[in-house]
């Protein structure tokens, strides 16, 4: 397996970015959900501060995955259906735009309420904004709509893979995984 | 010239006089603080990261004379419920029975014992502080200007915020919220 990817399939790199962001993006959003239902206490904050650094890891990772995506080849889609093949453009295209949205409305939220973004305890992030309450209750019900667009669209991101493999039985998902894959 | 100087004469005698005369019988000066211009600010952190809060509200009875440190003492109230981090959770968290107790300990104060020149313009006061029923020692660096009949100090320490028992119960745990408190002084005050 080679680190870039080919017109046929994935490299190291991407394929690890993206399982990393898979395992990262189901964390954030569960802890974001189990956090919201703890009473205010210790374990809510430890519980936050997870939450938060995470997220910021994963502003990162999209950053890192975008730069390298354009400077490599992307694989062709397998569909034979231009449908299809837009359909998964537009899915991929949401996905990149909500692992930026919701990191980053996260981050201003926390700026706007004046709880600054410290990354693990090793450094904080600067504030976006300067403390404003009723910004801050926008942007909290706009992440909250978010996580809710990105949970569906994962949802279907996870679907369209295995209907590629088990209904079209095409090499959507195998070339994902681990490993090299021959045919396609 | 010397028709002046005849003149100034006796007014600088007696100035000199009064003002031998006033610091004998008044320990220091007394000083009135400019509200407007003066600011009793914090930091801590909270999940890791440092956060600034003040407290709008305080009063305060300065006497002060940087040539009678041993009359000179500064006792101030500060009204926690003043408190404002730009937070309002956070905000009615500090007042609440788990850390300040504001019900119950409405003011915290902070009362000098003695006065340091450590270098020209710089000085130290040791003084009682006091925060719900604690009551601990704490040295307080300052930087003082005075120009004519207006002073500027500016301040800053270091306390233990769990010293104090600001943090009960579960929130003695300083991992998420740091125990660490600097607090940062800035008093403008006029000599009336």
């Amino acid at each position: 397996m080679t680190l870039r990817s080919t017109k046929q399939a994935f490299g190291a790199v991407t394929k690890t970015i993206h399982w990393v962001m898979a395992l990262l993006v189901i964390s954030v959003f569960s802890i974001g959900w189990y956090m919201d239902f703890l009473p205010l206490g210790m374990e809510k904050l430890e519980w936050i501060s997870r939450h938060k650094s995470l997220g910021v890891t994963v502003l990162a990772l999209v950053i890192l995955r975008v730069i390298w995506r354009h400077s490599e080849q992307t694989p062709k889609e397998l569909s034979d259906l231009q449908i299809e093949r837009l359909a998964a453009k537009a899915g991929h295209l949401g996905l990149y735009l909500l692992m930026f949205a919701m990191p980053l409305t996260g981050w201003t939220m926390s700026s706007a309420a004046n709880y600054p973004v410290s990354v693990f305890g090793l450094f904080t992030l600067p504030n976006l904004v300067s403390p404003n309450q009723e910004l801050f209750e926008t942007l909290r019900t706009a992440h909250w709509l978010l996580s809710w667009a990105i949970a569906g669209l994962v949802g279907v991101h996870i679907l369209a893979a295995l209907k590629h493999h088990f209904w079209d039985r095409d090499a959507t998902l195998r070339r994902m995984l681990p490993g090299k894959i021959e045919e396609n | 010239m010397s028709q002046m100087k005849r003149k100034m004469l006796p007014a600088l005698a007696l100035a000199t006089t009064l003002a031998g005369f006033s610091g004998a019988v008044h320990a220091a000066d007394p000083w009135v603080v400019e509200a407007n211009d003066s600011e009793i600010e914090f930091k801590g952190t909270q999940l890791g990261a440092e956060f600034e809060g003040e407290f709008k509200s305080f009063t305060a009875e300065i006497v002060f004379s940087p040539d009678d440190l041993a009359g000179s003492s500064v006792e101030v109230l500060i009204d926690i419920a003043s408190v404002d981090t730009e937070n309002g959770d956070r905000d009615s968290q500090i007042v609440s029975p788990d850390w300040f107790d504001a019900a119950q300990w409405p003011t915290a104060k902070f009362a000098t014992k003695s006065f340091s020149e450590i270098a020209p313009g710089k000085y130290e006061a040791v003084a009682d502080l006091t925060i719900r029923d604690v009551t601990r020692e704490v040295t307080l660096p300052f930087d003082l200007e005075i120009k004519g009949n207006e002073a500027e100090a500016k301040g800053t320490v270091t306390i233990n915020r769990t010293d104090f028992g600001v943090g009960q119960g579960q929130w003695a745990d300083t991992s998420q919220v740091g125990d660490p408190v600097t607090i940062e002084i800035e008093i403008e005050a006029k000599r009336p």
